[in-house]
C-alpha cells in the first residue's frame, strides 16, 4: 500500500472526527458561560438548571475532542516526520503554545470545574468556566495560526532546503488566518446554538416536563446559530479573494491557475499541481449549508407568543436541521485541505515529500486501528449524548449534591457501553 | 537555550509518568475483584485531577514539536509500534474513565472498566518501551530516518515494558492510600506492598538484560548514571514499601513518584548529549543541539512560553490544594 495514500486518509479522518467534537466544545462551552453567569447574576435556578443540564452535554461531548486531538498531535510526528524536519522550525511554535498555554489550562480548569461544584464558592467556579473558555478560544487561535501557515508559509526564510522563522509577526497576521479563524469560531457558535435549539426542540415536542426550561433554551439556541451562521457566512466569502491571492490553484482564475503550475513546474519539476474536483465540490456543499441555515432567520418573528412552539412544523425543522452544521464543517475542511494538494505546506513542501519513510503495512495498521476505535468511541459518544439529551434536566450528572447518587446502578438490562 | 527546552520536555514527561502513573495504576486495579462500588471510588480518588494529568502528556509533545521538530519526527516515527500502543492506551483510558459512569446499567459500567484496563496496560507498556527502546539506540539511516521498526523488539525493551507496567500498578495502589477513607487504606496499602515486590522482580529484569545487551552497553554515553538508575529505583521502592508499612501514605507516594520520574531524567542523562543513539555509525547519532529548533524559534517559544510557566503549575498546585485530602461522603462524584 501507499504509505502516502494512507497517510493522508489517516490524517483526513482523525480531523474530521475531532472537528466534529470541537465545533460542540467551543459552542457550548460560549453558551454554557452565558448560563452560568445568567444564574450567578440572577440566581434564577432556571439557568442553575440550564447549565447543568448543558454543562452534562457539553463534558460528555469534550471527551471525544481530547480523545481525537491526542491522535492527531501524535500523527504529526507519526506519519508526516517530513513535516518537522523541513518546516518544524516555523510550524511547530503554534502547536506548542496550544498545547502548553491553551489546552493544558482547559483541561486543568474543566476538572475542577466538574467537581467544583458545592465545593468552591460561586465566583471562583463561574472563573473556572471562563478559564475553560478563554483557553479554547487561545486553542482555536494557535491551531489556526499554525494551519494558516501550512496554507500560505510567510515570515520564513529557507537555508539548507530547511524553514527557518524570520518574522513571526508575518504569522499572525497570515491573510488565510485573520478572516478564516472568524469563519471558524461563528461555525462553531452556529453548531452549538443548532444543537441547543434542536434538543429543546425535541423535549417540546415531546412535552416532556420542562416545558418552561428548554423553552428558555430554544429561546437561546435559536437567536444564536441564526446570527452565527450570518456572521460565518459573512466571514466566509470574505476570504475568496485572499485565498484566491495566496493559493491560485485553489480559487484564482484560469489564468492565475496557469500561472502558478508553470510556476511550481519550473521549481519542482513536472507534476500535477491542481487539487482534486473533491474541494470545489465540498465548497458548493458548504455554501448551500450555510444559506439553509440562515433561512432558519424566517423563524424568529415566531418566537414572538410562543407560536414556534405553538405551530410544532418549526420544531421538526429545528431538529432535522442537526447534521446540516456537521456536514457544512467537514465540507469546509474539505475545501481548506484537499484544495492546497498536492501540498503540505503551499508552495513549499510536498505531501509527498512529508510522510515519514514508514513501512506502508505499519502505516494501514494504524490507520484501520485508529479509524476504528476512534470511530467506536464517536458513535459510543454520540449514543450518551444523546441519551443524557433525551433524559431531560430532572437530575444531570454535573452539579448533582453529594451524596444524591441518583445516577446509582440500577437492574434494567440495557445494552454493551450505552 | 536547548538545553533549558531539554529539560523542560523532560520534566514535563516525567511530571507525566508520575501524575498519569497513578491514572494508569488506579486503572489497572480495577482488575481486582469486588464491590463495583469500590470500582467508582478508586476512580474518583482520582477524580479532579484526571484531566490536569494526561496534559503533561500533550503539553510534553507540544514542547517536542515546537523546540525539537528533528527528534519529534523520528522519535515517534521511529519508535512506531511503542508509541502507537501508549497513544491507543492514552485514548482508552481516557474515554473510559470519563464515559463509565454515563450509563446506568452496571454492566455498560462493568464493559467500560474493562477498556480502561485495557488502555491503562497499553500506556505502560507503550511508554515502558520506548524509554528501553531509547537506551538502546536506534538503526539510523545516512539519510538521518529511523530503519524500520524491528529494532525495537528486543527482550530489553520487553522487559522495560513490563516495568513500567509494575511501577504505574505501585503507584496507583500507592496514590489510593493518600486519597482513599482512611478505613479503605489496609487493604490497599497490602496490595502495594506486593506490587512492590512485583515492580522489584521486573527491574532486576530489565536490569540484568541491559548489562548482557551490546546495544544498551554502546548507546549509554554515561555507564555510571545508567547504573545508577536501577540503584536509585530499588532504593525508591524499598523506601515505598517501609513507609506503607507505617501507614505514611505521604512518604509512600513521594518515594514511588520519584521512582516514575527518575527513568526519564537519569535515561535523558545517561545519553547525554546524544539523544538518538545510532547503533550503526555512533557519529551519526543525533544529538541535543542538532535535534534542536533553530534560535529565533527558541527564543520565540522562551518568550511566549516561559513567562507563562508560573500560571500553568499555580492553577495545577490550585488543583491539588483544593481537593488535598481524603475522599469522603461529601466529595463529588461524577466519573
Amino acid at each position: 500500500m501507499d504509505p502516502l495514500l494512507i497517510a493522508r486518509l489517516q490524517f483526513a479522518t482523525t480531523t474530521s472526527i475531532h472537528f466534529l467534537f470541537v465545533l460542540v466544545t467551543l459552542g457550548l462551552v460560549t453558551l454554557l458561560v452565558g448560563l452560568q453567569t445568567a444564574w450567578v447574576i440572577t440566581g434564577k435556578q432556571t439557568y442553575q438548571r440550564l447549565t447543568r443540564f448543558w454543562g452534562t452535554l457539553y463534558v460528555i461531548n469534550y471527551v471525544l475532542g481530547i480523545a481525537t486531538g491526542i491522535v492527531m498531535e501524535f500523527q504529526f510526528g507519526l506519519n508526516w516526520s517530513g513535516l518537522s524536519r523541513y518546516v518544524g522550525n516555523v510550524f511547530g511554535a503554534p502547536l506548542a503554545m496550544e498545547t502548553l498555554v491553551a489546552f493544558f489550562l482547559e483541561s486543568t480548569f474543566l476538572g475542577m470545574w466538574i467537581f467544583g461544584w458545592h465545593r468552591l464558592r460561586r465566583g471562583v467556579h463561574l472563573a473556572l468556566l471562563y478559564g475553560v473558555a478563554i483557553t479554547a478560544y487561545a486553542s482555536v487561535f494557535w491551531i489556526m495560526v499554525a494551519n494558516s501557515w501550512l496554507q500560505h508559509p510567510v515570515g520564513y526564510e529557507l537555508r539548507d532546503g530547511v524553514a527557518h522563522l524570520t518574522d513571526f509577526s508575518a504569522l499572525l497576521s497570515n491573510p488565510t488566518f485573520t478572516v478564516a479563524i472568524w469563519h471558524v469560531i461563528f461555525a462553531a457558535l452556529t453548531t452549538g446554538g443548532t444543537l441547543m435549539a434542536a434538543v429543546s426542540a425535541w423535549h417540546l415536542l415531546r412535552r416532556t416536563t420542562d416545558h418552561q426550561l428548554f423553552r428558555t433554551s430554544l429561546r437561546i439556541g435559536l437567536p444564536t446559530a441564526v446570527v452565527s451562521a450570518t456572521f460565518a457566512l459573512w466571514f466566509g466569502f470574505a476570504q475568496e479573494d485572499g485565498v484566491a491571492l495566496a493559493q491560485p490553484t485553489k480559487l484564482g482564475d484560469e489564468q492565475a491557475k496557469a500561472a502558478a503550475v508553470a510556476d511550481f513546474t519550473a521549481r519542482f519539476g513536472p507534476g500535477d499541481y491542481l487539487p482534486p474536483a473533491l474541494a470545489g465540490t465540498a465548497m458548493e456543499i458548504m455554501i448551500m449549508i450555510g444559506f439553509t441555515i440562515w433561512c432558519a432567520v424566517l423563524l424568529l418573528p415566531l418566537l414572538y407568543r410562543d407560536w414556534l412552539i405553538r405551530l410544532r412544523f418549526p420544531l421538526y425543522l429545528l431538529l432535522f436541521a442537526v447534521p446540516l452544521p456537521f456536514i457544512a464543517a467537514i465540507c469546509g475542511w474539505l475545501t481548506r485541505e484537499v484544495g492546497r494538494q498536492p501540498w503540505a505546506a503551499y508552495g513549499l513542501l510536498q505531501a509527498r515529500d512529508a510522510v515519514s519513510p514508514v513501512d506502508g503495512g505499519v502505516m494501514l495498521a494504524s490507520f484501520l486501528g485508529f479509524s476504528l476505535l476512534l470511530g467506536t468511541l464517536a458513535v459510543a459518544n454520540w449514543v450518551l449524548f444523546a441519551r443524557h439529551a433525551a433524559r431531560g434536566a430532572a437530575d444531570p450528572a454535573i452539579g448533582r449534591a453529594p451524596g444524591a447518587d441518583a445516577d446509582r446502578s440500577d437492574t434494567r438490562p440495557e445494552s454493551l457501553f450505552a | 537555550m536547548a538545553t533549558i527546552w531539554y529539560a523542560l520536555l523532560g520534566l514535563f514527561f516525567a511530571t507525566y509518568l508520575v501524575l498519569g502513573g497513578y491514572d494508569y495504576g488506579v486503572g489497572l486495579l480495577l482488575t481486582r475483584p469486588g464491590d463495583p462500588r469500590d470500582r467508582r471510588a478508586a476512580l474518583n480518588a482520582v477524580g479532579p485531577f484526571f484531566l490536569g494529568n494526561e496534559v503533561w502528556l500533550v503539553a510534553a509533545v507540544g514542547i517536542l514539536f515546537g523546540a525539537f521538530p528533528l527528534l519529534e519526527g523520528e522519535l515517534l516515527a521511529g519508535f512506531y509500534p511503542a508509541v502507537l500502543g501508549a497513544v491507543t492506551g492514552v485514548v482508552l483510558v481516557t474515554a473510559g474513565v470519563q464515559l463509565r459512569s454515563r450509563p446506568r446499567a452496571e454492566s455498560a459500567r462493568a464493559a467500560w472498566d474493562r477498556v480502561v484496563v485495557a488502555g491503562s496496560a497499553l500506556a505502560a507498556l507503550g511508554w515502558g518501551a520506548l524509554l528501553g527502546g531509547l537506551l538502546q539506540g536506534v538503526p539510523l539511516r545516512a539519510d538521518g530516518h529511523v530503519a524500520g521498526v524491528s529494532h525495537l523488539f528486543t527482550p530489553f525493551v520487553a522487559a522495560t515494558a513490563l516495568a513500567m507496567v509494575a511501577l504505574v500498578a505501585v503507584q496507583g495502589a500507592t496514590f489510593l492510600t493518600l486519597r482513599l477513607p482512611a478505613a479503605d487504606v489496609p487493604p490497599v496499602a497490602r496490595l502495594a506492598r506486593g506490587l512492590v515486590l512485583a515492580a522489584l522482580a521486573a527491574l532486576a529484569a530489565a536490569t540484568v538484560l541491559g548489562l548482557l545487551s551490546d546495544r544498551v552497553r554502546a548507546a549509554v554515553a554515561r555507564p555510571a548514571l545508567a547504573v545508577l538508575l536501577p540503584l536509585a529505583l530499588v532504593a525508591a521502592l524499598l523506601a515505598a514499601r517501609a513507609a506503607l508499612g507505617r501507614g505514611r501514605a505521604g512518604v509512600a507516594f513521594a518515594a514511588t513518584s520519584a521512582a516514575l520520574a527518575l527513568p526519564v531524567l537519569l535515561i535523558g542523562a545517561a545519553l547525554w548529549p546524544r539523544v538518538l543513539f545510532s547503533t550503526g555509525d555512533p557519529a551519526a547519532s543525533l544529538t541535543v543541539a542538532d535535534a534542536a529548533a533553530s534560535g529565533p524559534t527558541l527564543s520565540l517559544l522562551g518568550w511566549l512560553a516561559l513567562p507563562l510557566l508560573p500560571a500553568l503549575l499555580g492553577f495545577q498546585a490550585m488543583c491539588w490544594w483544593v481537593f488535598r485530602g481524603r475522599t469522603d461522603g461529601r466529595a463529588p462524584v461524577y466519573w
